[in-house]
Parts: C-alpha cells; structure tokens; sequence
C-alpha cells in the first residue's frame, strides 16, 4: 500500500516535470513569430521586444517602399501560378499514383515528393545551369518553374491524401451504372476531393511564397521576391520595416492554415 | 475507372515531365559542370578536368568546412531529435480541439518561411533582446550574452526549423503503438522508464529512422540560417557553393563543393541506415 502511494506521488512529479518540459518547447517553437509580430508593432525606432508603444506605422512604411512592395506583389503573383499549375499536375499525378500498385506504387509517391527530401540548394544548383543552358536563365519563368517544382509535392501529398479516403466501391457503382471514366471524375470524384485540392493548392502557395535559396539563385533580372527584397532589407537597414514584411508573411500562413483546418482538419493533413 | 495502363501514364506524365526536365536533368546537369575547366567570358569552358575536385580534396581549408558543415548538422539533428520527441509524444496523445491547436502550433512554424524565422531569432538573441534580459533577471548571467553570428546561435535557429520534419513521423509511429500494449506492460509491473525503454522508444524507432535522416539531410545543405545568422567569420558549404556561384562566378568549382558535400552526407545516411537496421527490423516484429 505504503509503495504504491509512494510511486504515485512520484509520478505527480513526473507528470508536472513533464507538462513544464511540454510548455517550454512549445514557448521555444512559437517565440520567433511571437516576437516578429510584437516588434512590428513598435512606435520606436528601432527593432525591439517588447516594443516600445504600439503603432501600425511601420506598417505605412512597409507599403510605402517601392521595392518591398514589388517584392511583395511578385511572391502573390508566383505563388498564384504555383498553386494553380501544380494542383492541376498534382490531381492527374494523384489520379494515376492511386491506379498503381506494389513496389511501383511506392516508388511513384517516393519520386512524387523527391523535391522535398533532396536538398533546396542542390535542385537550385542544377536549375541555375540548366535554364542557363536553355535560355531561360536570369527570367521570370524560369523562376517560376524551380517554384512549381519545389511545391509540387505539398500538393501532390494533400490530394493523394484525400484520394484515399474516397471508397472504391463509389467509382464502381458509377462505372456500373454506364458514367464514363471522365464523367465519374467529375461528378463523383472531384466533388469529394475538392477539400483535398483547395489544401494541397494553399499549402503549395504558402511553400512559394516563403522558399529562399532557389529563388536567391534563379533570381529574375530586375526582380525580387519578397524574402529575397527582406534579407537585403535585413543586411542594409535593420529597420522594424521588416518586422512588418514579415507580419505579412506569417499573416498569409496563418490564414492559411486556418483555411486548411477549416476544410480538412489538421490532423488529418499532416 | 482507370482500366488502361495508357490513361495511367498520360496523368501522369506531366509531373513525371516536371520531375525528369527541371529536377533529375539539373542535378545530373550539374555533375557533368563540376568536370569542367573553369571559363573566361562564361561562367564555365568547353573542356574537361578534374582539377576542381583535386584542390578540394587537396586543401585542407576546404576539409575543415565540410567538417564543420557535416558536424553542425549532425548536432542540429541530435538537438532536434531531443526537442521533438516529447513534443510528438504529447501529440499522439491528444484529442479532439487540443490536437487540432497542437497541430496549429506544430505546423505554423512548417508553414511560416525559413527567412521569417530566423529573423525572429535574430530579435530574440540580440544584445538587449528577450533572452539575454530573461537570463539576467533569472540571475543566470550577470552581462548579455554575443549570440547574434556564433554557431550556437546557427544551431538554435536550425532546429527550430526542423522540428516539425521530426515530430510528425515520429508522432505518426506513436500513433501506431496499440494503447494496449503498453497498458499490459504496466500491469505486469513495469515501471514507466521501463515502459518507455522497452516498448515504446523501440517500436516508435520506425519513425524516428526518416526524421533523423530527413533533418540531417536538410540541415547539411541548409543555406538561409548560416548566411542570415553566422556572419561573416565561418563558413558552411552552402554558403560557400552559393558564393562560388553567384560572387565569383565560377560555376564548376562550386558545382564540385556541391557534389563532394552531397556524397559525404550520402555516405553518413548510409552508414547510419546500416547502423540503425537492426532496431527498424527489431520494431517490425
């Protein structure tokens, strides 16, 4: 009796330990964007948390900067493109990926998500000389393409994802009943993935609108993205302008996110 | 619906397209750059050599920060695994609302850019900046701590952004776990560490395996962090390749810094699967 209240106590110990281990690593993973957040909103001078007052005036001095701006509306405009070609590509890829079975299937979802389990910079390498070579380098297109590419598999993984869970049995009774294959996709299976579609189309948006190193190295002539137009900014002039710039961004993928959660539910798009 | 094999490959062959002309065709692109003879209108010759990768392997400069480059990484990943692991336990454990704002918490770091993040860090660590303020009033430093351009702070930042490449496969293999398997254990008197030793860490390895080698993959070739966060005293390989590349111009050098790092970290993922085997093979019985 005496022993068994003894390990009990100790667990209370245990399990206090633990829930204040819990509540540290989460402070450590959302401090950043806490931070960024709070300093954009300072009515200092400088870049600072806690900020000194509160004020959306950087804000002001976020759009009234012709390069930050244009860096901004160049990273909507490509991650427009990105999320409609890529969700296009990635529901035939996800339609065909689900035909395949065996050992070809898993190689298929594995050649699927190569972009995201090889390096950033070694595909940007590559792209840097091959649209060289192709006459594509320095130029808006072939930025985008290096962008369709990097977020092809965020889309191709939330509708494949979605695509599962759409039973068998449905394509077959429309087969059944004399749909044609392009009649049942229409009428029966893309109403029933269109979750899964508008998910993999965000997430491939919010992926563009935030990758780096490929587009520092297949950058456009006389053009920015806007993390490109942010690291300049943070080298040259460490202003709360850029605490700014970056609100926007982590504005964008929180709604984002919300949006996702809102049509699918989080736990079932990781 | 799809009963012919040809409707299979006409949907797929856009992305098979996409993959093959702006993925495999760069990258074995870029092998074929890193043998030949530097330029000098181009960024590249006509000619072959392979004198790049003879004075990588032949200066010891270079040696040193492939080192430090494949170390930092091995640390970030170790780090990261540790950090992660109760965070994907607790996870796999929650329901309903709570998982759903877990996952937001989870996630919204995957979901906001590199960039944005490390600049956070950037104001977190700076000389006034939250954390040396935290420390000095908990007593634990008397004077703020350099932290902006040291490698500790580089490492901070990098798991930060791996965390979740670790905590979902593993939170996933968690998930995996039959509740009553570890509910039998306990009742046959095994202490929780026992429990956690036993059953749980062995049969959660299958997701441990590809978060490790997934974060230390990333983690070798992560480009934004160093350049953002380590100044200008100490050099990566990435930040080197990407100078090569875009200061100096000399595209088969760098494209030769890029292949000697990619075998090496090949060559540790390899090792390490080999390592690591038995104990995948152990939680699949």
């Amino acid at each position: 009796m005496s022993t068994s209240a003894q390990t009990f106590g100790g667990q209370r110990h245990v399990n206090l330990g633990f829930a204040i281990l819990i509540f540290a690593l989460y402070v450590f993973l959302l401090v950043p964007v806490v931070t960024i957040v709070g300093a954009s909103l300072t009515n200092g001078l400088m870049i600072e948390f806690p900020p000194q007052g509160l004020s959306l005036r950087w804000y002001e001095e976020f759009f009234a900067r012709q390069d930050l701006v244009d860096g901004l509306l160049m990273s909507l405009r490509i991650g427009a493109i990105t999320a409609i070609v890529t969700s296009a590509i990635a529901m035939m890829a996800a339609l065909a990926g689900q035909a395949l079975s065996g050992k070809l299937a898993g190689m298929f979802q594995l050649g699927m998500t190569l972009p995201l389990l090889v390096p950033e910079l070694l595909t940007a390498v590559g792209l840097l000389f091959f649209l060289y070579k192709i006459e594509l380098g320095k130029t808006v297109i072939g930025l985008q393409f290096g962008h369709i590419l990097m977020s092809f598999p965020y889309a191709y993984v939330s509708i494949t994802a979605a695509l599962r869970q759409v039973p068998p049995s449905l394509e077959e009774a429309s087969a059944s009943l004399g749909a044609t294959g392009w009649q049942t996709f229409r009428l029966v299976i893309l109403p029933l993935v269109t979750p899964g579609l508008a998910m993999g189309a965000i997430f491939a948006f919010i992926n563009s609108f935030d990758l780096y190193t490929i587009s520092l190295l297949l950058k456009p002539l006389g053009g920015n993205t806007l993390p490109l137009a942010l690291f300049d900014f943070l080298t040259y002039e460490f202003k709360p302008t850029a605490a700014a710039a970056a609100t926007i961004s982590i504005i964008l993928s929180i709604a984002g996110v919300g949006l996702v959660q809102k049509l699918v539910g989080l736990q079932r798009a990781f | 619906m799809m009963r012919s094999k040809k409707l299979i490959w006409a949907l797929a062959l856009p992305a098979l397209l996409l993959l093959f002309v702006f993925m495999i065709l760069p990258i074995t692109n870029m092998v074929e750059m890193s043998f030949r003879t530097p330029g000098s209108s181009e960024p590249f010759g006509d000619d072959y050599t392979i004198m790049h990768y003879t004075r990588i392997l032949g200066d010891g400069y270079y040696w040193g920060v492939l080192w430090r480059s494949l170390t930092t990484a091995g640390m970030v990943t170790l780090l990261c695994l540790i950090v992660s692991y109760p965070i994907a336990w607790h996870l796999s454990r929650a329901k309903g609302f709570k998982a759903v704002f877990l996952y937001a918490c989870i996630a919204s770091p995957l979901m906001t850019g590199v960039l944005v993040r490390n600049f956070g860090w950037m104001i977190v660590a700076a000389l006034n900046g939250p954390l040396n303020e935290s420390l000095m009033a908990l007593g634990i430093i008397e004077r703020p701590l350099r932290l902006l351009f040291t490698q500790s702070l580089v490492i901070l930042a990098l798991v930060h952004v791996f965390v979740p490449f670790m905590v979902l496969p593993i939170n996933n293999a968690l998930r995996n776990i039959p509740q009553s398997l570890t509910e039998a254990s306990a009742s046959m008197g095994a202490s929780r560490y026992q429990v956690f030793r036993d059953v749980i860490l062995p049969l959660s390895f299958p997701g441990i395996q590809p978060g490790v080698i997934l974060v230390y993959v990333l983690a070798v070739a992560a480009y934004v962090t160093p350049a953002l966060l380590g100044g200008q005293m100490v050099s990566y390989m990435p930040t080197l390749i990407i100078g090569e590349l875009t200061g100096t111009f000399q595209w088969p050098f760098g494209s030769a810094l890029a292949i000697v790092l990619s075998c090496s970290t090949v060559l540790i993922v390899v090792v390490f699967t080999r390592l690591t085997w038995k104990l995948n093979e152990r939680a699949r019985a």
